[in-house]
């Protein structure tokens, strides 16, 4: 092995190593092995139907694969509970926003932090003189995101009656808020204007710039996959059909066919 | 006007935290605090003990199932058991030696071990289900503790309490039992305030809004979901003991039946799911309407205007009971709380129309 690879290696966050998912005879990823290295953001788009969201769905261990193993920092994860797996560092937004309704943008956030925070009743019972300096404490941190996000108008807001791109902004504050070493944002511009989309797009790469962290993008959106990924892989009914440099990757032959033949199959 | 928001401006976070923000608020409770511990000196010993100590108590009893029900989202169709577990194993206990305060712990634990064992299908089933073995313990415990001699002290027997001391004050005057009772509402409904305000209740709605989203920021949802039994039922429990101590003096199974089980139930609803004025507000509207119903039909029937009947008399209370039941939930489906929150935002903003949030 030569050193130059070695340090590749090293550098590889997470590891996709021949997963396989089946749901029942449906076979909705086949033998994907991919890796993404510390600090890029990295591209997964395909068509729809195309197998993105259950990739991701693995990897964070709602459908683990059945076949294959997933590795994160050279540890497998496949087969850990989601929230172990929330717990190593892993975080992601999702397709449908998945906030919490009842409760404020705030308190939403501030769930982000709940894997370095201790909850219990004695401390809530106790709460002027146990639970409220954790509180405060990260609080703290909570208001950086807030603040790096601009979302201090909505803050004190119930969560359900903000804007759906307010409410995209939100998903991604909670994500962020626990210092991720891996984050996954599923469609985070779909169904926004073109402003909005163009704040989200400042806002994920202030992220990665204030944070260092390594993400998996999934866009239908090809500008903003052009424009922010450092590499990409594309899917077609669950096959990888392409890998490399953005650029190259969606601009290979097996790719425009995949989009066109779709374009064809509906026509 | 009346609540004055201007000029609060939180500048630390521990204040924009606190259980009453708004000062107006604060006025409020400390006022009504004030004439909770007055109530001795200024009610008579009738509304005294068989007014405002029930509603206490049950207030206390709604509040443990709202914490589980409204906060956690697990349905909980057995809570009158709950609470008969707290209030045998509280009697037992003393009358084997044990001091009240111990007594009253073991209660609480007694009833959360037993309501974990239930709630434990919880992690399995949901909905329906859940109301299926919540009912399976109000049924089981119940015949338990009728077929059980040594529990209930024989067939048909009423277990009488014995006397005990509570901090070194003996639980024989009204006021002894009355502040006994505010004490320990004052303590639940500071809990589950708290609660909402810290990261085990966030952990809680989070897991009853959505279990995936939970999970996928590290919450794991099996255990907060027999925590939040595991915390309702021992209140639940701890509760079912002062309600014997101090209300009912002697306990018979049937003050824990399942029609009680589902009077807890309507107070949680009426009051407003999750909401801790709703607990206190459902339990007295729960509690005091049928005997003001009763009253007042007593009153009309009194001019023999339209003919009633005494059977008719006896049942009036209990349908409009359940009309009113249904009239709070279709009207304002987030209870009594919400019609509260309502009016306060009103004069939050008296005289102009807008609010805020
Ligand atoms: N829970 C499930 N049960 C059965 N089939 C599923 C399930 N989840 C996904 N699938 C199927 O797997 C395939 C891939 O779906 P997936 O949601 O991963 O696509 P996607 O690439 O995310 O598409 P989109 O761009 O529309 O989000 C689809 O055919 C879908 O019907
Ligand atoms: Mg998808």
């Amino acid at each position: 092995m030569t050193q130059t690879q070695h340090d590749a290696d090293q550098d590889i966050v997470l590891e996709c190593d021949q997963v396989n998912r089946w749901f029942g005879g449906l076979q909705a990823l086949k033998g994907i092995s991919l890796s993404v290295r510390k600090g890029e953001i990295f591209g997964l788009v395909g068509p729809n139907g195309s197998g993105k969201t259950t990739l991701v769905n693995a990897i964070t261990g709602f459908y683990p694969p059945q076949q294959g193993q997933i590795r994160f920092l050279g540890e497998p994860i496949n087969g850990l509970k989601p929230h172990c797996i929330a717990q190593k560092g892993i975080a992601r937004t999702f397709q449908n926003v998945a906030l919490f309704r009842g409760l404020s943008v705030l308190d939403n956030i501030l769930l982000g932090r709940h894997i370095f925070m201790r909850p219990s009743i004695m401390a809530s019972l106790f709460y002027w003189w146990w639970a409220q300096k954790e509180e405060v404490a990260h609080r703290v941190k909570v208001e950086e995101i807030i603040d790096l996000l601009q979302l201090e108008s909505v803050r004190d807001e119930p969560v359900d009656v903000i804007p759906l791109g307010m409410q995209k902004r939100v998903e991604l504050a909670r994500a962020l808020c626990a210092e991720p070493r891996f984050l996954v944002l599923d469609e985070p511009m779909a169904g926004m204007n073109q402003e909005e989309k163009e704040y989200m797009v400042r806002f994920i790469l202030d992220a990665r710039e204030a944070m260092g962290t390594t993400m998996l993008l999934i866009e239908h959106h090809m500008d903003v996959v052009t424009a922010i990924c450092n590499r990409a892989v594309v899917l077609n009914n669950g096959e990888k059909i392409a890998e490399g440099p953005t650029r190259e990757a969606i601009n290979d032959p097996a790719v425009v066919t995949a989009y066109i033949g779709k374009v064809k199959d509906a026509a | 006007m009346f609540y004055r928001l201007s000029g609060i401006h939180h500048t630390r976070y521990e204040s924009a935290r606190a259980l009453w923000p708004v000062t107006a608020d604060r006025r409020i409770v400390q006022g009504l605090l004030l004439l909770a511990v007055a109530a001795p000196f200024l009610l008579s010993d009738l509304y005294l003990t068989s007014y405002m100590l029930p509603w206490l108590i049950w207030t206390a009893a709604a509040l443990s199932l709202t914490l589980l029900m409204g906060v956690a989202g697990q349905l909980h169709f057995g809570f009158a058991a709950v609470m008969a577990i707290g209030a045998y194993t509280s009697i037992h206990l003393t009358r084997a030696g044990v001091p009240f305060e111990l007594a009253l712990l073991g209660a609480g634990l007694m009833a959360a071990l037993i309501g974990c064992l239930f709630g434990a299908a919880a992690l399995r089933v949901k909905g329906l289900y859940l109301v299926m073995a919540t009912l399976a313990m109000q049924y089981l415990v119940e015949w338990t503790i009728i077929n059980v001699p040594a529990i209930s002290g024989g067939a048909q027997a009423t277990l009488s309490t014995p006397d005990v001391t509570f901090l070194f004050i003996p639980l024989q005057s009204d006021g002894a039992l009355y502040y006994t009772a505010l004490l320990w509402t004052v303590v639940v409904t500071l809990l589950i305030m708290n609660i909402k305000r810290s990261s085990f209740g966030r952990a809680l709605v989070a897991v009853r809004d959505k279990d995936f989203a939970a999970s996928v920021i590290g919450v794991n949802p099996l255990k907060y979901k027999l925590l939040a039994f595991f915390a309702s039922s021992f209140l639940g429990g701890v509760t079912g003991a002062v309600l014997a101590f101090c209300y009912y003096q002697a306990v018979t199974p049937e003050q824990f039946g399942f029609n009680v089980s589902i009077q807890l139930v309507a107070m949680v609803l009426v009051g407003g799911l999750g909401s801790v004025i709703g607990a206190y507000l459902g339990a007295g509207f729960v509690l005091l309407l049928p005997i003001v119903l009763t009253n007042l039909l007593a009153f009309v029937a009194q001019f023999d205007l339209i003919p009633i009947s005494f059977n008719l008399l006896s049942h009036i209370p209990l349908m409009v009971y359940g009309a009113l039941i249904i009239g709070v939930i279709l009207f304002e489906p987030l209870g009594l709380a919400k019609i509260y929150d309502n009016i306060r935002k009103y004069f939050l903003v008296w005289p102009f129309r807008h609010t805020q949030s």
